[in-house]
């Protein structure tokens, strides 16, 4: 029986290469058939803001790999409740809301924890 | 125990020297690392092109002589150290750039070895940031 | 499951500690280091919030004592033998990177 991976990403899409080596580590699992989860915390929850124009920074656009999620057997893509309300955000239609105490029981669940 | 080590922080920051203490109580308790995955900024802490000040601990140096010595295996991030400019012999000439600073013992690998590692241990720990 | 939370950054210019704090469980426990030890600063707002948690709290003994920060009585300074042990105690190491 595999290990399960929650992958906790805090960062936004263009603050460095963290949100996108995040989701690497989130992929290369999928690709393994690997049981992985990812959240989006604080800041990560930009990554899942609409109308995002990546080209205007000459950034990557993310959104082909969060679509890939799926692709990949990742279904369980969260979004803090949190700090989605803290940034004026949305319920993304890519990732579950949950509430702070939703997130601590699905954190327990996980048999291990990686938060960038 | 088995232990898989991340580390996603530079020799100079505090969390390297952290790691790098703890995955050596890890061994004094008679446990086992897996391996060292070194990812994100950790790419630099297994470069072989370090100056420490002369005042300052030499953590890359130590982190080799440590991995040497007891024969771990200590992985590199291909992906992440190809952006960081950290290469080893075989992919400086792929990529024709004029420096290697990646040199035995550490191997540069794919973040299925980061995957492979959690698998195989019964505790996975992350070091980075400050 | 519990898990230990590891904190290393300050928590007076960043938010780890406290998005960790909203996050954690009654069986959780966190284990500050580096500057995330500055939390233990007496009086301070991140002290009261870590003293109301009521949760189990760690310090890495060499960054209190590098920092002058008393312990008190309600965390534990832990050497680094201490810290591998913890990280077997608990079912999972959780590290704020």
């Amino acid at each position: 029986m595999s290990k399960s991976l929650l992958v906790i990403s805090r960062q936004a899409p263009w603050s460095g290469p963290s949100a996108r080596e995040a989701l690497d580590i989130v992929l290369a699992g999928g690709a393994f058939d690997l049981p992985i989860g990812l959240l989006f915390l604080d800041d990560g929850v930009f990554q899942l803001a609409t109308s995002q124009d990546a080209k205007a920074v000459q950034q990557k656009d993310l959104s082909a790999n969060l679509q890939a999620l799926s692709l990949f057997g990742i279904d369980d893509v969260f979004a803090c409740r949190h700090s989605l309300n803290e940034r004026g955000l949305v319920s993304p239609a890519s990732a579950q809301p949950l509430s702070s105490e939703q997130i601590h029981e699905m954190i327990d669940r996980y048999e291990q924890v990686i938060t960038l | 125990m088995k232990f898989a080590i991340a580390l996603f922080s530079a020799a100079h920051a505090p969390s390297s020297r952290r790691a790098l203490l703890f995955a050596q109580a890890a061994l004094a308790g008679g446990h086992e690392i897996v391996r060292l995955f070194f990812y994100q900024d950790g790419v630099y802490s297994a470069s072989s092109n370090i100056v420490a000040p002369q005042d300052e601990q030499d953590i890359a140096s130590q982190w080799r002589a440590f991995v040497s010595e007891h024969q771990l295996d200590g992985v590199v991030c291909i992906a992440a150290a190809l952006r960081r400019g950290v290469l080893n012999a075989e992919e400086a000439t792929r990529y024709q750039r004029s420096a290697v600073n990646l040199d035995a013992p550490w191997a540069l690998s794919g973040l299925g070895q980061l995957h492979d590692a959690a698998q195989a241990a019964d505790r996975l720990i992350c070091f980075g940031g400050p | 499951m519990s898990t230990l939370h590891v904190v290393s950054h300050s928590p007076f210019t960043d938010s780890r500690l406290n998005s960790c704090l909203r996050l954690c469980g009654a069986q959780d426990a966190i284990l500050l280091c580096g500057d995330g030890a500055y939390a233990l600063q007496a009086a301070s707002a991140p002290f009261q919030a870590l003293q109301a948690k009521g949760l189990k709290v760690f310090v890495l003994a060499e960054d209190s004592q590098a920092r002058n920060l008393p312990v008190p009585a309600w965390a534990d300074s832990v050497d680094y033998p201490a810290f591998v042990q913890l990280s077997i105690n608990y079912d999972k190491v959780n590290t704020w990177l």
